[in-house]
């Protein structure tokens, strides 16, 4: 029996170990954001926080998400309550197929969350581990800039709010 | 019919795209993610060989393993030809013969992937391995290896204008060409799945496709059954770029569907869409053109294969810089498509004209250098312009004959309202070469030719510039349509088949037919994928979408209103003149007059023939009443781009540090829409011209890199992020609201820009891709 933290509920599957992570949360836990294309730890599009780091489930045995809090993009906001970086995406357009979009979401929430105010570079930089092949890169640098800007006046709002 | 009125209410708006919520929290289903009851698992048996028949297949283990439903080989198949769209595949399903590593041999169906793999393994063949061919050049030879009953080399596709001869004799300078491509890779993000079900003799097809109706026209080629038993039902796509329109595994699904006697279902491994598709052809262009002292170009000569693999018959790679470049006083252009045993070539983003039309602007730089013309004023001056000849009309053979022969049968009275056959409608690179140039300050930033403007230790810095062109959608497969509905509480169904491959055009469509109307978009929902409620369109592809669907969707909004405002007259208006009404935010009121006392919302319209118990439907269906014009034959797109790079001339290494796009697609129907196509193309184009290609086994012609590990795509960090999109001012007289089609010219002028640029800083022109290895080849190093 394999436990696993996931977007906050915690699911006792029984599957075999040498499945993939990236695998067991989209077939056994119908989590479908969980993107997966190459299958080599490339393309970043099946990337899951795990303690809030990035990393692509693709890559991880299932057994190795147990201990862990997961985070898929499921766990972020939903279609009429989206996160701010989610928001951020759909005001910039950060994307056109959309396939590597939850992957992006993801990375981009481990990156603002250790630079809260980045540069573009250092943006542009940090989005590097995923890949999008339709070209949103301009557009997703601009929607992560716009997600970190949004994040600050929040993170500034629930402080002030604390005051 | 032109629309004088630019005073739109929809259209030009920035909107966020209709499914952006289901985008960026992950709910949006692809076809990877569609599950359906009871469903099995397919796999594919593939051929270890370039070129080999069946002589013996057993599969009575693979049958005998618990958990598998069927096996598929080609003795279940019945044996027809299928022609994927602009024939990207030709061929049967299966037909016991392998024409390349990797070629779809049989299949199995079982209750889980693992089994079905298994399977696969117990599947015993023999094979006769027949010789092969990977070089175009040599499977032209008589004696070589014959991959296809119709032979090799199919009928070349020619363009002639002029006489070369005359051509020579005016040109004071020229150039030759021999410039060989390798083959790119659509490197799709997200693979595709097919499922098919069977319900009796009737087959429902979900999969990820571009082009719903000429997939279901392919699943009625391969099997012979009546198109209205075949439903397809296209699913949004991952990045496809022409991957994803009818492919064999599709085809195979819906038959080992019917051989497991239940639903079925064919993912494809990244490998498997890597290495067993289709992919870029590869391509070699020889070339001659010549140019007077003042820069007005006298010859352009061509000569350009294409190798198809094992299963394209494409003969006619679209080369719209035949056109963009048709101030050329001689010409002539010729296209030999070749097969090989090669993985299948077929459409790329841009085909023909990142390749020979790139050709076609180096060669022109170099004509510009030698006679010292700046390249953006040789391009002004060379390039087409509105209301002149469009070069295609003088083809000798295409796809489906000769141009004005598909054109002889339409009536002369329809033709009035045209744009004149054969000249270019709107738009141009004029425009957008002067704005683009001075927003990129050209003018300071280009040193001369071959000249960087920094120099600092290894690294050269320069900036280039390129252009491309295409159609806006081709019509020798059938006339596109919509249908339009207005439903009784005056919300509007669109019913277009344009499939989902990313770019927006739910949103784009909707738009268009929100204007159309008169009612906000939210007052818009749209079928885009499902054949049966979607009438027959080619899809989106050759820039197909906005001109071509578009003009459908508009045309039968506006027959759905007419509609409206004629019952709307009888009913609430006293009779008046249809004419003298019309709708504003989905109300009806005399026109110029919004708001008018006596105005009545577009519910109230459909209640007056609901409640009349004589009427005869409830709801209002409209459907183009005229034919489109031929959009091959007047309208095109243009891009022009500018590019900084820095090239480290000590380890090859090129950086792209800045990029402007400037693209003349007529209106801008979605801003942001456009500037995520416009730029995605620069990106794609950019990472062909210096990365991206694949590589060919010497013995096998496998391909060696079907991974996104080896096969390297460009990053966030390797495109200028600051990179600008600028828009052109034109309007079409026949696109709806004037706009045009958008997709394909970015690409082919990225690589031309970035080529030219590389050239600027280091002097010599690097065949593509420009690898660090070829850039020091290239400079004299080792
Ligand atoms: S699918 Fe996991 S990194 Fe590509
Ligand atoms: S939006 Fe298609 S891959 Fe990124």
């Amino acid at each position: 029996m394999t436990t696993l933290k996931v977007n906050g509920q915690t699911h006792t599957l029984d599957v075999a170990p040498n499945r993939t992570l990236a695998d067991v949360l989209r077939n056994e836990l119908g989590l479908i954001g969980v993107r997966v294309s190459c299958s080599e730890g490339e393309c970043g599009s099946c990337t899951v926080l795990v303690d809030g780091e990035p990393v692509t489930s693709c890559m991880m045995l299932v057994d190795q998400g147990e201990q862990h809090e997961l985070q898929t993009i499921e766990g972020l906001g939903t279609s009429d309550d989206l996160h701010p970086i989610q928001q951020a995406f759909v005001e910039q357009q950060g994307f056109q197929c959309a396939f590597c979009t939850p992957g992006f979401v993801m990375s981009a929430k481990a990156f603002l969350a250790e630079n809260p105010n980045p540069t573009r570079e250092e943006t542009a930089f940090a989005m590097s581990g995923n890949i999008c092949r339709c070209g949103a890169y301009p557009y997703i640098v601009d929607a992560v800039m716009n997600a970190a800007e949004k994040l600050r006046a929040r993170d500034g709002a629930d402080r002030r709010a604390a005051d | 019919m032109g629309y004088e009125d630019r005073n739109f209410s929809v259209v030009g708006k920035g909107v966020h795209v209709k499914d952006a919520s289901e985008k960026v929290t992950g709910a949006l289903k692809y076809a990877v993610d569609l599950k359906v009851q009871n469903m099995a698992y397919g796999k594919i048996l593939r051929c270890p060989h370039p070129h080999a028949r069946i002589t013996r297949i057993d599969t009575s283990k693979a049958e005998a393993l618990a958990g598998v439903y069927g096996v598929l080989t080609h003795l279940d198949t019945p044996g027809l030809d299928w022609e994927a769209a602009w024939f990207n595949y030709r061929g049967k399903v299966l037909d016991g013969i392998g024409r390349f590593v990797g070629d779809d041999m049989a299949a199995v169906a079982a209750v889980s992937e693992e089994i079905a793999e298994q399977a696969v393994r117990l599947i015993e063949v023999e094979y006769e391995v027949l010789p092969h061919v990977f070089d175009m050049e040599e499977a032209r030879k008589m004696d070589a290896p014959q991959i296809r009953d119709e032979g090799n080399e199919r009928d070349p596709y020619i363009v002639e204008w002029g006489d070369v001869a005359e051509g020579e004799k005016d040109a004071e300078v020229t150039v030759d060409c021999d410039i060989f491509y390798e083959s790119q890779q659509y490197a799709p993000l997200g693979r595709n799945a097919a499922i098919a079900e069977w319900m009796g003799d009737k087959v429902t097809l979900w999969t990820s496709s571009q082009t719903p109706s000429e997939l279901r026209d392919g699943v009625h080629e391969a099997l012979g059954i009546p198109l209205s038993k075949i439903r397809v039902m296209a699913l949004p796509c991952g990045s496809s770029f022409g991957q994803w329109w009818s492919n064999n595994f599709m085809i195979i699904t819906v038959l080992l569907a019917k051989k497991a006697r239940r639903a079925v279902k064919i993912e494809l491994t990244n490998e498997e869409c890597m290495a067993t598709v289709k992919r870029r052809h590869l391509e070699r262009t020889r070339g001659r053109m010549g140019c007077t002292k003042d820069g007005q170009i006298t010859l352009a000569q061509f000569d350009h294969l294409i190798d198809n693999g094992g299963y394209g018959f494409k003969d006619d790679v679209g080369f719209f810089c035949v056109d963009m470049w048709g101030r050329a006083r001689h010409g002539h252009y010729a296209v030999h498509g070749i097969n090989t045993n090669l993985l299948t070539a077929g459409c790329m983003r841009g085909v023909g004209d990142c390749t020979l039309g790139a050709s076609v602007e180096r060669v022109a730089d170099q004509l510009a250098e030698k006679v010292g013309m700046d390249p953006v004023d040789f391009r002004i001056k060379n390039q087409i312009k509105p209301g002149e000849e469009l070069r295609m009309q003088h083809s000798k053979h295409n796809m489906k004959g000769n141009i004005k022969e598909y054109i002889d049968g339409i009536r002369e009275d329809l033709k009035e309202d045209w744009p004149e056959l054969f000249h270019l409608s709107s738009g141009s690179t004029e425009d957008i070469l002067t704005m683009g140039a001075d927003a990129f300050g050209w003018k300071e930033r280009w040193k001369g030719w071959g000249k960087p403007h920094t120099v600092d230790g290894p690294l050269r810095r320069a900036v280039g510039v390129g252009t491309g062109a295409h159609v806006c959608g081709v019509e020798f497969e059938g006339s596109t349509s919509a249908v339009v509905r207005i439903n009784p509480d005056g919300s509007l169904k669109v019913h277009c088949s344009v499939g989902r491959q990313g770019q927006g055009s739910e949103t784009t469509q909707s738009q268009v037919a929100a204007e159309a109307m008169g009612v906000s978009l939210d007052m818009v929902e749209i079928e885009t994928g499902d054949t049966d409620s979607c009438p027959w369109s080619h899809g989106s592809l050759a820039s197909n979408t906005m001109y071509r669907v578009g003009w459908a969707t508009r045309a039968a909004t506006m027959d759905a209103r007419r509609q409206l405002l004629e019952i709307a007259a009888r009913e609430l208006f006293d009779g008046a003149d249809p004419a003298e009404l019309d709708i504003t935010d989905g109300v009806v009121h005399p026109k110029g007059q919004p708001d008018s006392n006596r105005r009545f919302p577009i519910t109230q319209v459909l209640h007056e023939i609901r409640s009349d118990t004589l009427g005869q439907t409830s709801s209002i269906t409209g459907r183009p009443s005229v034919p489109m014009p031929p959009a091959t034959t007047f309208a095109r797109q243009f891009a022009a781009q500018f590019v900084e790079v820095e090239v480290d001339i000590e380890t090859g290494q090129i950086k792209l540090l800045d990029f402007l796009a400037a693209q003349d697609s007529g209106t801008v129907v979605n801003p942001q829409v456009l500037k995520n196509q416009v730029i995605g193309g620069a990106i794609c184009g950019a990472g062909f011209a210096i990365y991206e290609h694949l590589v060919f086994d010497e013995e096998t012609g496998a391909i060696k890199n079907a991974n996104l590990l080896d096969y390297k795509l460009l990053r966030a960090a390797d495109f200028p992020h600051q990179a600008k999109v600028m828009f052109s001012e034109s309007y079409d007289p026949v696109g709806p609201f004037g706009a045009r089609g958008a997709g394909e010219s970015p690409i082919a002028a990225s690589i031309a820009a970035v080529a030219q640029a590389v050239y600027n800083a280091t002097g010599v022109w690097v065949d593509l891709p420009m690898t660090p290895e070829r850039v020091v080849r290239a400079l004299g190093g080792v």
